[in-house]
């Protein structure tokens, strides 16, 4: 730490216990309401469409916490200096995950009951009457799938407690080693991170259709993880600032450098998904098709798949291309909700069409799409700020943070 | 350790300290003369005359393989009615691939801040440029009538004849043509400060005058900077995106097919993956002994090849994850066409090509999880040989192996190169390394206007002897943030307080 640097400038954040604490009890109440309100409305609409509803807001907001892990990983794998300043935040959002793992067992409980829950090669019955859910039934079968939950959330809630944790130890003790040991562990924890998500996306979204396979998807999850999270990211930086917080920590180069980062994952999330989409409609094989069928077989579907074209990537592409609206927080702070509704739509058309042959419910949105995304987004910001009312906003002995406090783009 | 990379240790990292990235104690002016020293020597060293003759002799070999193949046809090659494309365009995505190296250092590193690229891009990109006209030469003489090769271009003409513009071999053309454009632009842009400076030192009026036509007038006023910067940048943003898009073309050639083993979504960023594994191979193949030989131990050090290992570990880690999914896919799919070819390429006719692949790709990079490995110059290089020859391996099992068992095995046929391949590739070799060999002894192998800005001097605020203190940081040292705080306080949030 800078010697020279006033105590007050750098813990300033601590007057931010009180809101903080306020705002992580208000989110903790609405979410618990929010999620009282989706078991009722799902209680009307069918438990079928309340754990798909569940599914679509979980991967909302563990696809935040995903993308947190990722950069808090790839600040420390290649020894970024302009970054400290923001990683803290990066740190809190990656430490929901043990919340959003427990968040998780809704979905996973029924499948241990022996219910039928979201994915349908979980029932018996369907996998009886389908030879390829037989084939597949090695890798595509309950004991196997909750034991690799298991693992893909215990890999992931290790990760996110080393990292905040060492990193508020060195808060207070302020050793280098501490900066050492957390880039050490980046490499193989970056391995994993890579076979964890990839598998994860299979397993919880791509297998909701059991017939379909497509090898770039893990890819895809990632990429929009990605964009989710450096839109959240933004935009929390920008509220927070907003409460006075951070004023001279983090400066409008950070803002600058996420929007850069946003409009970088915008344009790689396009660029995977135009690879998939393209590749499959080219060679027209019938049994790839067979995904985009029912997304762009009615009226609304097409309407939402061209809204993810236009809304995902050529509108935030004209936005953020220029150097302007990336340097004016306001702006980006828009740009940065519209890209999150945008990631939402995006899990929106992936989890809720029914494989063709399927009933599908009849509207093809949901109270519950809503009430869920409040109750899951509850719980995801309290989990999120609680930490806010315990340690501070950034690593404030940490050996790089003068570098990311004087930084400057060129 | 007899082969360790250099006297000092700049692989160390100290947090909150950053390392030095050019050793030896140089200012700017010793370190230009390092710099042009193997341009300024009478002559060059003995071993660049022997790799010169070698390089040349592979060339004459590579021309007298065109001129048969021309004369005689693509008969002359082994290829056969299955497998139609065989070390052609094996030779054509290989080279592809290593033409990515170069505009990967010098434009998404140049973005992403990374200032040790600036030791290496120069010569990187070179080989870029050089690797593509290898590239360049396949699929041009794989055509059959090689007089009409011009037919690939969509040009007007009195027939009406169009190429298929819904064909990836036609986007190739674009991509490739595109990628070469831009990249021998922003090669060419860049070294203009460094052309002016070998004017300004030429002793001989032809010199003079030849670097003279090719600075461009370069004076150095802030003027010229601003406006190189400005040029610098905007070309960088745009060979950022092509880096992406050459290969992922590439392998929409394979991808768009139905053939197992060809058509699966992971391409694009698979082969982009494995171009830059291919590029930063290569790249460490060239500055291992050209640093030794032009002695540049100081501007490529420990650091910058320690650094090339770790790309080449990320990336061997990536095109390894990329295999891993192809194989659960082909297996999860529940396609017995798939699942066949990618257990014949494991236990099948080409299984001793496959495994090299996994052994050299996917294996031997691994080593490079250790320090030692990183910076001990005799396992790098037996790494990035090794690398060299699962990349050239892999495009052969993907291409070969699909194409000759595909779905009826009554038209099964096994490829065999002839002889005139096996030297055509050799041939290329000698194309690049020629050109390459040229290009080290006629022009600014290093960006020395772009190393000097990484350097301590280039620091407004570095203390007067800032060069003495190896450890030095080059772009920020906490002791001026005290100094200077009233700078940072000036640059404040713009949504400060309320």
């Amino acid at each position: 730490m800078n010697p020279n640097m006033p105590q007050s400038e750098l813990s300033a954040s601590r007057d931010f216990r009180r809101p903080a604490a306020r705002v992580a009890g208000v989110a903790c109440v609405v979410g618990i309401a929010g999620l009282a309100a989706g078991v009722a409305s799902g209680y009307s609409a069918g438990w079928e469409v309340f754990f798909r509803s569940y599914l679509l807001n979980y991967s909302f907001v563990l696809s935040l916490a995903l993308g947190a892990l990722f950069f808090v990983l790839l600040q420390h794998l290649v020894r970024a200096g302009w970054s400290v300043s923001l990683r803290r935040l990066a740190e809190f959002a990656a430490g929901t995950l043990p919340v959003l793992a427990l968040l998780f067992l809704p979905l996973v409980i029924p499948l241990w009951k022996g219910m039928p829950g979201v994915w349908m090669w979980s029932a018996p019955d369907v996998v009886a009457a389908d030879p390829v859910l037989q084939a597949k039934a090695a890798y595509l079968n309950v004991p196997f799938f909750l034991a690799r939950c298991a693992f893909y959330f215990l890999v992931w809630c290790v990760l996110a407690r080393y990292y905040l944790h060492q990193s508020v130890a060195q808060d207070t003790d302020g050793q280098p080693r501490r900066t050492l040991a957390m880039q050490w562990w980046s490499a193989p924890g970056m391995l994993l991170y890579g076979l964890t998500v990839t598998f994860f996306a299979i397993d919880a979204l791509m297998s909701l259709n059991p017939h379909w396979f497509s090898t770039i998807w893990g890819v895809y999850f990632f990429s929009g993880c990605l964009v989710g999270f450096f839109a959240f990211l933004a935009l929390l930086v920008y509220l927070i600032q907003g409460r006075g917080q951070l004023a001279s920590h983090i400066t409008v180069e950070h803002y600058h450098d996420i929007g850069k980062l946003a409009f970088g994952f915008v344009v790689f999330w396009a660029y995977i998904a135009f690879s998939q989409y393209m590749l499959i409609w080219y060679a027209n094989i019938p049994e790839e098709t067979v995904w985009y069928l029912p997304r762009q077989g009615d009226t609304w579907w097409l309407s939402v798949s061209l809204l993810l074209l236009f809304g995902h990537f050529v509108a935030p592409f004209l936005a953020l291309i220029s150097r302007g609206p990336k340097r004016r927080p306001g702006l980006l702070a828009l740009a940065a909700v519209w890209l999150l509704l945008m990631h939402w739509l995006d899990l929106y058309y992936i989890v809720t069409p029914r494989p063709s042959g399927f009933a599908a419910p009849a509207a093809p949105l949901h109270l519950t799409d809503l009430t869920l995304f409040v109750g899951l987004g509850g719980l995801f910001v309290a989990a999120l700020v609680w930490p806010m009312t315990r340690w501070s906003l950034i690593p404030e002995r940490d050996p790089r943070l003068p570098e990311a406090l004087a930084f400057r783009n060129i | 350790m007899a082969a360790a990379v250099g006297e000092v240790d700049n692989t160390i990292d100290i947090p909150g300290q950053r390392a030095a990235l050019i050793l030896g104690g140089h200012d700017f002016g010793s370190l230009t003369a390092a710099a042009c020293a193997p341009w300024e020597a009478p002559r060059p060293p003995r071993a660049w005359y022997v790799a010169f003759t070698i390089s040349v002799a592979l060339l004459a070999v590579l021309g007298a393989m065109i001129f048969y193949l021309v004369f005689n046809g693509v008969g002359v090659w082994g290829l056969n009615n299955p497998a139609g494309w065989g070390f052609d365009i094996t030779n054509f995505v290989f080279w592809v691939g290593i033409g990515h190296a170069g505009t990967l250092i010098s434009a998404i590193l140049f973005l992403f801040r990374q200032k040790w690229r600036t030791s290496i891009n120069r010569f990187a990109e070179a080989m870029t440029i050089f690797a593509v006209i290898c590239a360049g030469l396949f699929p041009g003489i794989h055509v059959g009538r090689i007089w009409l090769a011009y037919w690939l271009a969509p040009l007007p003409n009195q027939m009406g004849m169009w190429p298929n513009f819904r064909s990836p071999l036609l986007w190739d053309v674009f991509a490739v043509g595109t990628y070469a454009t831009v990249s021998l632009m922003f090669w060419y842009v860049g070294m203009i400060p460094d052309l002016a400076t070998f004017r300004d030192r030429a002793k001989t009026k032809w010199k003079q005058v030849i670097y003279g036509l090719l600075a461009l007038g370069w004076t150095g006023s802030s003027r010229n900077w601003h406006r190189f910067e400005r040029a610098y940048l905007i070309l960088a943003a745009l060979a950022t995106p092509l880096v992406l898009s050459v290969h992922s073309v590439v392998s929409f050639d394979f991808a768009v097919s139905v053939l197992p083993g060809w058509h699966t979504s992971i391409f694009p960023p698979y082969f982009v993956a494995g171009a830059i594994f291919g590029g930063f191979a290569m790249v460490l193949t060239l500055a291992i002994p050209a640093r030794a030989l032009f002695g540049l131990k100081d501007i490529i050090t420990p650091r910058h090849l320690e650094n090339c290992c770790k790309i080449l570990l990320l990336t061997g880690c990536m095109i390894g994850y990329a295999y891993l999914i192809e194989k659960f896919m082909a297996w999860y799919s529940g396609n017995s066409y798939e699942g066949f070819i990618f257990r014949a390429r494991a236990l099948g006719p080409y299984a001793w090509a496959y495994w090299t692949m996994i052994g050299c790709n996917v294996l031997a990079p691994q080593l490079f999880w250790f320090k030692w490995a990183r910076t001990n110059l005799v396992a790098m290089f037996l790494v990035v040989m090794a690398v060299n020859v699962g990349m050239w391996f892999e495009r052969f099992v993907i291409i070969v192996s699909s194409l000759s068992q595909d779905f009826l095995p009554s038209s099964w046929d096994i490829y065999h190169p002839s002889l005139v391949e096996i030297l055509t590739l050799a041939g290329s070799f000698g194309l690049f390394l020629a050109l390459f060999l040229l290009f080290c002894r006629f022009l600014p192998m290093i960006a020395m206007a772009e190393v000097k800005t990484v350097m301590p001097h280039a620091d407004l605020h570095a203390h007067p002897h800032a060069h003495v203190a190896p450890h030095r940081a080059f772009d920020y040292n906490p002791d001026e943030f005290d100094a200077g705080r009233g700078g940072a306080a000036a640059r404040r949030s713009p949504r400060g307080p309320s």
